[in-house]
């Protein structure tokens, strides 16, 4: 498929060059001057050095509340949102039907949505009058009509992953759909020769086949899990402090935003982020050991 | 043939100044409050018949609250992209005023009527001397009476003199009407800092130090809890804060017999509950202690020039045109409903007559008398670089957990804050 | 025989009765917006979506009529910058991605697996650690509140070279020897020859980052400082605050912003989910 190529010796270097560039200015500058910048302590016109002060600063209630509420929604998301897309993937695979093309659909749609409209449709939905709409519903199951943004940590939370799980729900279920088209018919024909029942055919054949597609989504889930921002920004745009009360929607981002553009502490916020990517690296780590993707593996 | 050339270089250089100085200059401006925007606007009005020279094109510009005050503390860290005149509201504006300041010193306009204006709201915007930013108002804290509600419950507003007064009168209401006597913020702090400022205690002491957890702030924010939770005549404000839509829906529509606000709130009033026209009454605020103060200055928008105008002179001009002038201040009263900062200003016949707000407010034409009554109990309140970062602790943290979730006593929460700023 | 056929038949009147339930739910929220934006926009945010809200009578096109006009069409000026923006975003990174990702997948050269884990890392590893040293970059190169500013640093998209790079491995090499035989340089291969091979991909590519560009919040939300210069998300954004009166903009101008991506959609459906999937799920 490829083949070296001996006369135009230059012209790979010309074609990646674009990615070279962008990667150095945009990525590479960035990180190392982010690095930097944790150390120091910056006001218009004048730059300290101040080593680790900025880190020591972070260990305050804030930062855990950041950690912790990044960490929860990261979770909850992966426990929500690659389970069930993977069980309706499934469900949407089987042959012969054509819904399944226009359920497809429609459960993609919400992920087209900006996240700035989002927001204000689950603001309006879950607003804290009696008469709104989810508040209406959950009425007669019993649950007191709540002011959901104002509600305290686990109204946030539910609001958060549940505007995730609206958004991204379609997009896994593409995701795995794909992912279950590689699998090839005749294991399923074997399993069914041998008599085997749709949950071992789900469990055995299935899921383990789907393995790096769970290990693609679970990934980017971490990654985009730890980096929500704009999400809770929108959430709560308009409250007079800036913010979340009580900090129930401050995530790590968020964190740094709130002190490195708000409040201009840009050290401060380069110190943040440089905890989030240690966070992130970490977490990322430990669940690929735990799919085993760095063991040598058969299938 | 030089000559002439000489000659014509001279006619079109001056040609083109003459043209130039007639084509009004742009002045870019920053605000996070529309109302203020119509201000603004009438300013420019009146500049611009009085001034036929220096005529200007105003384009004014308003963002969320704290979304301009991160952009402008954006553009003057970066040294672009700010514009020539922002409104900064008094809790943000110590940020503006570290490293170097980035806003224009305005003394030499100020100076020739220093002693006119109310001293204190003058100093929260300076720093060493200079001045940084000219106020809107004195904003003087008031209650303002759903008089409908009281009559029904039978409650006399002006026999209401102390907290103890207020208490009782909103058991009656409670009992009454079955309406809550008032509502308390948990996401901002004018329900809180009027309060203390009434006792002469303050976020910061006189010497900028930290002074938020003191037994007069710590009682005080009981007092608060208990209004919800003991003398169960409040309620948290719906939507958090009196500047929500939700609370706006809820008082517009008769729920709440009363509320302690700045007089700056006069034109929400006005602007977002029309349904309540006439039904309101602006009376002092109840006193703690028998010749205690009835009030405090809270709140503020110190408006500056910023340093990377290109029209510094023009803009320091017109600002103090709109907001320091004589005619300004009257223009501040008519079109805001703001208690305006030059006392001199307060005796004029103009701020009686009748305009939106004297037609909307029971008492409209006499709150200026009222407000010369209680002018001396104005406590002073003390800004420091740390100010931002306490107010957000305030509207983010204190008052949820102390009012809304009880998840700290007040003691606590108080406490916990002041360590973390103190550290 | 027929029992199979039966007990499938079940479940599969079970899967459609449960699919069923579940697009409703997940449209619902849209078309609540949908008839949110025939009714006041104070009323919106003062009570919320109410079942009053959903009922479709006493409807008014008003508050939708009066997005050309708000604030001295301000509107329009969001809706304007937006358009500018996808089209110099998705021009820029397709041309750009494409020679990217041609050059990793056809070529055999130092660095270039190297070169391809980095592509990953830009991919996986989110952007949102870098905007504090992004924006100092910024100002640096005095691209504060300009359209360069917000494509300069995503003119490489990591997710397009990535899905190029996949799609021309699976260009037989006969194309390119056949254009070497032509005379053709490599760059004109490249044009020629194999671009319009991969039309597919572009077409993929080009629906996707347009849909990135268009609902991009978090890097113009720094980049963006004056009104004048607004996307549609940074703009409906700055509505909701508590000192404002615009509400009736805020919720018709979400619908209106979120229409032209449900109608590409309907139409180039095929493409979305192409360029999700064959990108390279296989790791």
């Amino acid at each position: 498929m490829r083949r070296s190529i001996g006369s135009a010796r230059f012209s790979p270097y010309l074609f990646v060059l674009p990615f070279i560039v962008t990667f150095l200015v945009f990525y590479l500058y960035p990180l190392v001057s982010t690095v930097i910048m944790s150390f120091q302590e910056i006001v218009p016109g004048q730059t300290h050095w101040i080593g680790t002060l900025n880190y020591e600063r972070l260990l305050n209630p804030f930062m855990y509340t950041a950690i912790w509420n990044s960490f929860r929604y990261t979770v909850f998301t992966i426990l929500i949102l690659i389970p069930i897309p993977v069980l309706l993937a499934v469900m949407l695979n089987r042959p012969g039907n054509p819904a399944n093309v226009v359920f497809r659909g429609a459960m993609f749609l919400p992920t087209l949505v900006s996240v700035v409209v989002a927001g204000t449709i689950i603001r309006l939905l879950f607003a804290g009058s009696p008469a709104a709409i989810v508040n209406t519903i959950l009425h007669p199951l019993g649950i007191k009509p709540t002011d959901w943004l104002l509600g305290g940590s686990a109204s946030a939370m539910t609001l958060l992953v549940g505007m995730a799980m609206w958004r991204w729900t379609g997009v896994n279920i593409v995701y795995f759909m794909s992912g279950l088209q590689s699998i090839p018919r005749d294991l399923y024909e074997a399993a069914d020769i041998d008599g085997a029942s749709a949950w071992y055919k789900l469990f055995r054949v299935t899921v383990p086949l789907l393995k790096p597609t769970i290990i693609f989504v679970t990934t980017i889930s971490v990654f985009g899990g730890f980096a929500m921002f704009e999400e809770s920004y929108i959430l709560w745009a308009g409250q007079s402090g800036g913010g979340s009360p009580n900090n129930v929607g401050l995530t790590m981002v968020g964190y740094i935003y709130l002190k490195g553009f708000q409040g201009g502490a840009l050290g401060l916020g380069s110190a943040i982020g440089m905890i989030l990517l240690a966070i992130v690296l970490g977490v990322s780590f430990l669940v690929l050991n735990l799919f085993g993707f760095f063991k040598r593996d058969e299938a | 043939m030089r000559r002439f050339l000489v000659l014509l270089l001279i006619v079109t250089v001056a040609g083109f100044s003459a043209f130039a100085q007639n084509q009004p200059t742009k002045l870019t401006l920053w605000t996070f409050q529309e109302l203020h925007l119509a201000f603004y606007s009438a300013a420019v009005k009146a500049w611009n018949t009085q001034n036929p020279g220096k005529q200007i094109d105003l384009d004014g510009q308003v963002f969320p609250y704290a979304d301009m005050h991160n952009k402008l503390l954006v553009a003057v860290q970066s040294g672009v992209g700010a514009p020539d005149i922002a409104d900064i509201e008094i809790s943000k504006f110590p940020n503006f005023l570290q490293g170097n300041i980035g806003l224009v010193p305005l003394n030499d306009v100020i100076d020739p009527f220093r002693d006119k204006f109310v001293q204190a709201r003058l100093a929260i915007y300076a720093k060493d001397g200079k001045n940084y930013g000219l106020p809107f108002h004195v904003g003087a804290s008031v209650m303002y009476y759903n008089m409908d509600i009281m009559k029904a419950a039978g409650v006399n507003i002006d026999k209401i003199e102390s907290w103890d007064d207020y208490v009782k009168a909103g058991q009656q209401v409670v009992a009454k009407t079955g309406k809550p006597m008032v509502t308390v913020e948990t996401t901002d702090q004018w329900s809180y800092w009027p309060l203390i400022a009434e006792q002469k205690s303050d976020f910061f002491d006189p010497k900028g130090k930290v002074w938020l957890d003191n037994p007069t702030n710590v009682k005080t924010l009981q007092f608060l809890q208990d209004l919800v939770y003991k003398y169960k005549i409040a309620v948290t404000a719906p939507g958090g804060f009196h500047h929500s839509e939700q609370y706006y829906g809820a008082m517009n529509s008769g729920s709440f017999g009363s509320i302690w606000m700045p007089m700056w709130y006069m034109g929400r009033f006005t602007d977002y509950m029309p349904d309540l026209a006439g039904k309101i009454a602006i009376r002092p605020m109840p006193r703690w202690t028998k010749g205690g103060f009835r009030s405090a200055g809270m709140g503020g928008t110190g408006t500056a020039v910023l340093t990377q105008s290109q029209h510094i002179d023009l803009a320091k001009k017109f600002l103090f045109f709109a907001k320091g002038s004589k005619q300004g201040n009257i223009m501040i009263w008519q079109v805001l409903g703001f208690d305006p900062p030059r006392w001199d200003v307060w005796a004029d016949p103009a701020m009686s007559a009748p305009n939106k707000f004297t037609e909307y407010f029971q008492n409209g034409d006499g709150a200026f008398k009222m407000l010369l009554a209680v002018k001396d109990e104005i406590y002073p309140v003390t800004l420091t670089a740390q100010t931002p970062d306490l107010t957000d602790m305030v509207r983010n943290n204190i008052m949820v957990q102390v009012i809304q979730d009880r998840s700290k006593t007040p003691e606590q929460a108080l406490k916990e804050a002041a360590d973390q700023l103190r550290k | 025989m027929r029992s199979l056929r039966t007990a499938e038949s079940r479940v599969n009147a079970l899967f459609f009765l449960i699919f069923l339930v579940l697009c409703l739910a997940f449209l619902f929220p849209i078309y609540s917006l949908l008839l949110a934006s025939f009714r006041p926009g104070r009323d919106l945010m003062r009570f919320g979506i109410t079942v009053k809200t959903l009922i479709p009578d006493n409807l008014s096109l008003k508050y939708l009529a009066s997005l050309l006009t708000a604030r001295a069409g301000a509107y329009t000026v969001w809706y304007r910058n937006s358009l500018i923006l996808v089209v110099m975003q998705t021009g820029l990174s397709l041309f750009f991605s494409s020679l990217v990702g041609y050059g990793l997948a056809v070529y055999e050269f130092k660095g270039r697996r190297l070169l391809f884990s980095l592509v990953l890392l830009v991919l996986v590893v989110p952007i949102q650690i870098l905007i504090l040293p992004l924006y100092s970059l910024l100002i640096f190169f005095k691209s504060m509140n300009t359209f360069w500013g917000i494509v300069a640093p995503f003119v490489v998209s990591p997710f397009a070279v990535f899905f190029f790079r996949q799609y021309a491995i699976g260009i037989p090499t006969d194309f390119i020897d056949a254009g070497r035989i032509d005379g053709l340089r490599e760059g004109g291969i490249f044009f020629r020859v194999i671009a319009p091979l991969m039309k597919p991909a572009f077409g993929a590519m080009a629906i996707l980052t347009a849909l990135q560009s268009w609902n991009n919040f978090l890097w113009p939300l720094i980049v963006l400082r004056t009104g004048d210069m607004f996307t549609l998300p940074i703009g409906l954004a700055s509505l909701l605050s508590p000192y404002g009166n615009n509400y009736d903009m805020l919720i018709s101008g979400s619908l209106m912003a979120t229409l032209p991506i449900l109608i590409v959609f309907f139409i180039f459906q095929r493409y979305f989910i192409a360029g999700l999937t064959t990108g390279g799920i296989k790791g």
